[in-house]
This record gives structure tokens, sequence and C-alpha cells, in this order.
């Protein structure tokens, strides 16, 4: 841990060049929507705000890949195609969880997860 | 042990994925519920079969994978383990299985898409066929473990797994993002960066590699990250607690191997304070919380976790006794608690009440019960202790500074012992009226096989171990 | 010729090219704010029963626009979210179609089928049938 925060304390000093000036706005970014969707998941208790917080961090991670292979590694295409992986299992999950979600709704007649604790203990 | 990465794709994964479509559209054609397991049952055989084809070198499908898929007899030989687990868990309970609801055929075509998930983590070689397994594996969970609809306690759970699921997702994709980022590759061996920009920006790779190893200690419920699996394991169907808590739980630990194995050197000082950090809190956190437990089902699911803290003793010396460690665990660990869990769905109560006097009313269950936790215990003369052994034997081999983590492990597991003899305790000792529902011969006959497989691996691990490097 | 065009790049880079486009985005705001202020204030008022009304091309709006739709509908609408999300995988495919010929095609014919049967499955289980 002590070092992974010196490394990023050092990072300011490092010589990166427009490349990494650029790159690293688009990380501030993407890390600021990855979060964003941890604190919402958190702390929202609709369901689908939850899900919605979901695609948010893994949107995000979409922007890093993108923006790592356009602008370090541009002689292949891999975080772009990871970028598509990531899509196609979104929409998968999502589909299932609006599956759990209208089956509670239905059972239940709630989407807010302080209305299903039935398993607290 | 040659690693043979230019044959590509293996059997098992094709044939997984091929077996749940036949499996799906199956459920269309045949209606009745014995129809439908012996179905599950055949085509369980056709895929051992196939992969025990690729084993022996008699046939295989070349794909080319571009180096994402790696063959190693390591993986190999899990694939070997997991198949024949679920092969055993379907003929042990395929019959709860089609009981869960009306949807038989489904529940097996999302077991076998699962198991292809656990195949692909056992063989891969690339962080997208990382991803790709670990959502195959976990997809057709939320599923199966909502799968009770009338039952809130279901979906909750299942909506619970999904939550805690995706949101773990999310951080193996941050973690793998920010490796590329440093890395530029996806591959999981060692890589050079060439220009400056990218060795600035190298110093990425150890914090991708530490959200990668959270997201993972998620998927194997390593404290602090265990908090959803007891809900989860609850609520779930109890049959389906099983296959969770075995196969997909040994296959998160084999991905958690093949990465950390190259990859643990780059995460530096930091991982000699983090393993030993996680392991102690995953302990402490399973052990202690399964003591105050009064379901059986729920102090399962917090043994669980104690023993995801045994096996994660593997990452320390991953490549001599913590993968033959790993293997003997996987096959014990599973074999025990497939049968316990295969005893407790029989039962009316899930409590230890529920237990008393079971052995006067049926005590071959009774008596294979015992041999299973035994061997969850760690007992001598049960698989389930030469397991512990490897795992604590691989921490000294790395280094004797590890003395005090293994007594550490070795008290906790004492206390373990406390609420699995409870069991026993009212099986035998505690008069009452143990209620089961139905049990057939065949059922019998099963739990006593399992039984004695425990007992003669744990009398001779050497049987298994020859299977490795045969 | 390519030195030129690096200077060109560089030139369209630099925020200075910027200024217009951002001149004209202050002006499209402050033209739209100002004309909402001024008919605010200057244009007449006249609050009857019909006039506060949604406007609807002369029909008559009658109920809420909130109802809930049949569960059918959900069912529908996840399906079409995993076909629809999938096609993304054509696009790749689409932009190679000529590198990787016959077994590029095999592959994309096998996604295809695994697809098919998909739909094969979903038409069976009765999952688009409305009436029942």
């Amino acid at each position: 841990m002590i070092e992974l925060l010196f490394h990023i304390t050092a990072f300011k000093s490092l010589p990166l060049g427009e490349v990494g000036g650029a790159l690293t706005h688009i990380i501030i970014l993407s890390t600021a929507l990855f979060f964003i969707g941890m604190y919402g998941l958190f702390t929202r208790r609709n369901m689908i705000t939850m899900l919605m917080s979901i695609e948010l961090m893994l949107n995000s991670v979409n922007i890093n890949f993108v923006a790592f292979n356009k602008y370090l590694y541009p002689d292949k295409m891999d975080g772009i195609f990871f970028s598509i992986f990531i899509i196609a299992i979104a929409a998968a999950e999502a589909a299932v969880a609006i599956a759990i979600i209208i089956n509670l709704y239905r059972t239940h007649k709630s989407i807010d997860v302080d209305d299903v604790t039935d398993l607290k203990q | 042990m040659p690693e043979r990465a230019e044959l590509g794709v293996m059997n098992a994964i094709i044939f997984s994925a091929l077996i749940g479509v036949v499996m799906m559209l199956g459920g269309i054609v045949i209606k009745s519920n014995a129809g439908i397991k012996l179905l599950a049952i055949i085509l369980l055989f056709i895929l051992l079969g196939s992969h025990l084809a690729e084993y022996y070198d008699l046939f295989n499908i070349h794909i080319q994978t571009h180096g994402m898929l790696a063959k190693s007899r390591f993986g190999m030989f899990f694939n070997t383990i997991i198949i024949s687990l679920t092969l055993l868990y379907v003929l042990l309970s395929g019959d709860e299985i089609v009981k869960v609801g009306t949807y038989g055929a489904e529940y097996f075509a999302l077991i076998f898409f699962s198991l292809c998930g656990a195949t692909i983590l056992s063989s891969y070689n690339n962080l997208l066929m990382l991803f790709l397994g670990v959502e195959i594996m976990t997809i057709p969970l939320f599923v199966l473990t909502s799968s009770e609809k009338k039952n809130l306690k279901s979906n909750e759970a299942g909506l619970k797994y999904f939550l805690m699921g995706s949101f773990s997702t999310g951080i193996l994709l941050m973690g793998i993002a920010l490796y590329y980022g440093g890395t530029g590759l996806f591959a999981i061996e060692a890589s050079k960066a060439a220009n400056e920009a990218q060795q600035a920006f190298r110093i990425l790779l150890p914090l991708g590699l530490l959200f990668i190893f959270i997201s993972l200690s998620f998927k194997v419920s390593a404290a602090p990250f265990h908090f959803w699996t007891p809900d989860v394991y609850d609520g779930a169907p109890s049959v389906f607690t099983s296959f969770m808590a075995t196969i997909v739980k040994t296959a998160g630990f084999i991905a958690f191997i093949k990465l950390f194995e190259l990859r643990s050197v780059d995460m530096g000082y930091s991982w000699k304070i983090l393993l030993p950090l996680i392991i102690i809190l995953t302990l402490l956190a399973g052990n202690i919380t399964a003591v105050f437990q009064q379901s059986v089902k729920r102090m399962l699911a917090y043994s669980s976790i104690a023993h995801a803290g045994f096996m994660l003793f593997a990452l320390y010396n991953p490549n001599d006794f913590g993968k033959q460690g790993i293997m003997l665990y996987t096959v014990a660990y599973s074999l025990a608690t497939i049968g316990t869990f295969a005893v407790l769905t029989k039962m009316k109560d899930y409590t230890y009440e529920g237990y008393n006097g079971l052995a006067k009313t049926k005590p071959v269950l009774a008596a294979t019960n015992t041999i299973f936790i035994l061997s969850l215990a760690g007992i001598p003369l049960t698989a389930g202790f030469f397991a512990k052994y490897y795992m604590l034997a691989s921490a000294l081999k790395e280094s004797t500074s590890n003395l005090w983590l293994v007594i550490v492990a070795v008290l906790f597991a004492a206390v373990s012992v406390y609420y699995y003899f409870r069991v026993i305790q009212a099986m035998y000792f505690k008069d009452g009226n143990a209620e089961t529902t139905e049990i057939k011969p065949f059922f019998k006959t099963l739990l006593i096989i399992i039984a004695a497989l425990i007992i003669v691996i744990g009398l001779m691990p050497s049987l298994l171990l020859d299977l490795f490097y045969a | 010729m390519s030195n030129i065009l690096s200077v060109l790049l560089q030139a369209t880079n630099t925020a200075d090219n910027y200024f217009p486009i951002g001149i004209q985005l202050i002006f499209a705001a402050g033209f739209v704010a100002t004309m909402i202020a001024v008919s605010a204030l200057l244009g007449p008022k006249r609050k009857t029963k019909e006039k506060l009304e949604n406007f609807t091309s002369g029909i008559e709006s009658h109920g809420d626009a909130r109802q809930p739709v049949a569960i059918k509908y959900f069912l529908v609408a996840i399906l079409f979210v995993l076909f629809d999300v999938e096609v993304i995988f054509f696009y790749p495919y689409a932009v190679n179609f000529r590198e990787l010929g016959w077994e590029g095609f095999m592959a994309v014919l096998m996604f295809v089928a695994f697809f098919l049967i998909g739909f094969i499955y979903i038409i069976k289980k009765g999952a688009l049938n409305w009436e029942d």
C-alpha cells in the first residue's frame, strides 16, 4: 500500500509529455465516473438506480480502455475490443438484473432495497 | 509438465457450452422430470468422456486462440475434477434440482453454462478470458439463486448476489484496465514497456493487480469482502448453494492462482502484507461467526468462508505444494460439502434441532454425514486433514517466518471443530425425531461411496496426487 | 507535404481556434435567455383553464401517461436489449471482412447460429406471444 501511495504521489513529477497530459485528464474523468457509480450503488435504495450505478462503473472502464489504447498502445486495437465485450456482458447482466427486479416487484410490490430484508439476522 | 499453449481450446469448454444448449432445447421436447434428469446425466457423461479423450490425447478440437487460452496439466486435471464433481452432484441431487421450480431443464442448462465458465477459468492465459470466464460462471448463478420465484428469500439473495457480483465485476474491469494501461497487454505473462510515456504509466500495473485481487476476493468470498456470502448461500435453494460453494468457489481459486503465481511479484512488498492480512481476516470472520449460527445451512455458509481462508494459503507457494494442495483441497472440500448439502436438502428443518436424533431414524445418513463433517473439520484419516496439511506446508515451505500464520490457522481450525461437532452431537447424542423427506436406496449408496472416497483419500492422498502427475 | 499537414494539425489543436465557437455559444445562450425573459415580461397573461392545459394537437387528453404496462412488454424489451447489443460484434467483423476470409465467416456463422438457437428457444417457450 505504502509504495502504491508513493507511486501515486510521484506521478506528478514524471516526464509524461503531451500524451501523458491528455491521458491524465481522461483517467481523472473515468476515475470520477467510476467512483460516482460506486457512491450511487452504496447510497441509493432504488434498485433501478443501483443498476444504473453499476452500468456507470462499467462504462467508466470503457473510457479507460479506449483512452489507453489510443494514447499509449495505438498499434493494436486490444482495448477497443475489450470494451465491446464489456458492453455485451453488461447487457446480459442488466437483463438478468431486470428480470430479478421485476420478479421481486410482482411478489413484493416494491423496488426499494430497504423493503427487502428477510435475510437480515 | 509440458505447457501446450499452441494447441488452443480444450474440449471441455466447447462441449460444456454445447451440452448446455442441448439441455436448453431438450427442455422443450422432454416434459417429464425423470427424463430431464436422465438427459442431464447422459450429457454430463458425454462431457466427461470428451474431456478424458483429450486428457489421454485421443481426440481434441483445434481452434486457434492466439494464446488466449493455454492448456496446462494443472488446468486439465482441475477440469477432470470439477466435471466429475458436477456429475456426482447431479447424480446425488438431480431430483432436488428439478423440484425447485417449473423449469427443470433450464436449471441444468444454467449449471452447464456455469461449468463452462469454470473450465475457461482453469485455462485462461489472457485477462479478457478471465473476465469472460468469471461472467459466464456467475451470471447463470444469479438466475439459479433467485430461481424459487415465489420465495422472497430466494429473490432477495439473487438480488444481493447480483449487486455484489456486478460490483466486483466493475472492480475487476477497472483492474484489468489499469493492468492494460501499465503493460499494454492482456496476456498474463510479463511484458516490457517501450517508449517513455508507456514507461511512466507502468506504475498503474500494481494498482491494477490490487483491483483484480480485491475483485477475485469478492468472488471467492475472502474477508473483508465476504459479507454477501452468508445471505446468498442461505437464501438460495439448498441444491444450488451446494454447487456455488464447491465448483464455483474452487474455480475462483484456480483463477486466483493462475494470475498471481506469475504476477504477485509486480505487487512488490504490499503483497507480503496483503495476503496474510486477508487470510487472517477470512479465518476470523468465517470461524468466529459460524460459532453463533443456529441454522446448519448458515453455519455451512460461514464455514465455506473459513475454508476460503485455508485455500488462500495456496497463493504463498503456487508452484509446488500450493498447486497439489489446492487440488487436494478442491476434492476434499467439495466432496464433503456436496455430501453435507445433499443430506441438508433432505432435512425438513435446517436448524441444529432439526438434526436431533438423526442417528436413530436414518443411521446411514447420520454416519455418512459424520464423515463429511469430520473431513470439513480436518480430522486425521479424512481427506480434509491432508488438504489442510498441504496448504499450511506450502506457506512454511515458502519461508519459515510464516510459522506464526500457520499457528493462527491451526488455532482457527480448532475453533471450527466446535461448531462442526455440534451437528454430530445433535445427530447422535440428542433425543429427537429428525424428519427427512423420502430417501432412495440409490441416494444412500452414493453417500456411502462419497464417504468411502473421502476416507481413501484421507489414508492415501498420494493416489490422487499421482494422478496429477500421471 | 507531410510537414505542412502536421503544422495544420497542430494549428487546429490549439485552444485559440475554439474562440469563435465559444463566442457563438455565449450568443446563442444569451439570445435564448433574453427572448424568454422579454416575452415573460412584456407578453399578455390570460390564465384560463383551457390555456393551462397541455397542448395535445387539439385532441382532448385523458388519463395519466404513466400507466403501468403489461409485464409481457418488459420481457420483449429485455430480449430486445440482448439481441440488439450482440450485433456490436458484427462491426469488427464487417471492418475486417476480407482479411478474415472463410475462417472468419465460419466463426461469425457459428455466432449467428447460437443466436438463432436462442431465438428458437424464445419462440418455443412462447415468450413472444402477446395473447394468452
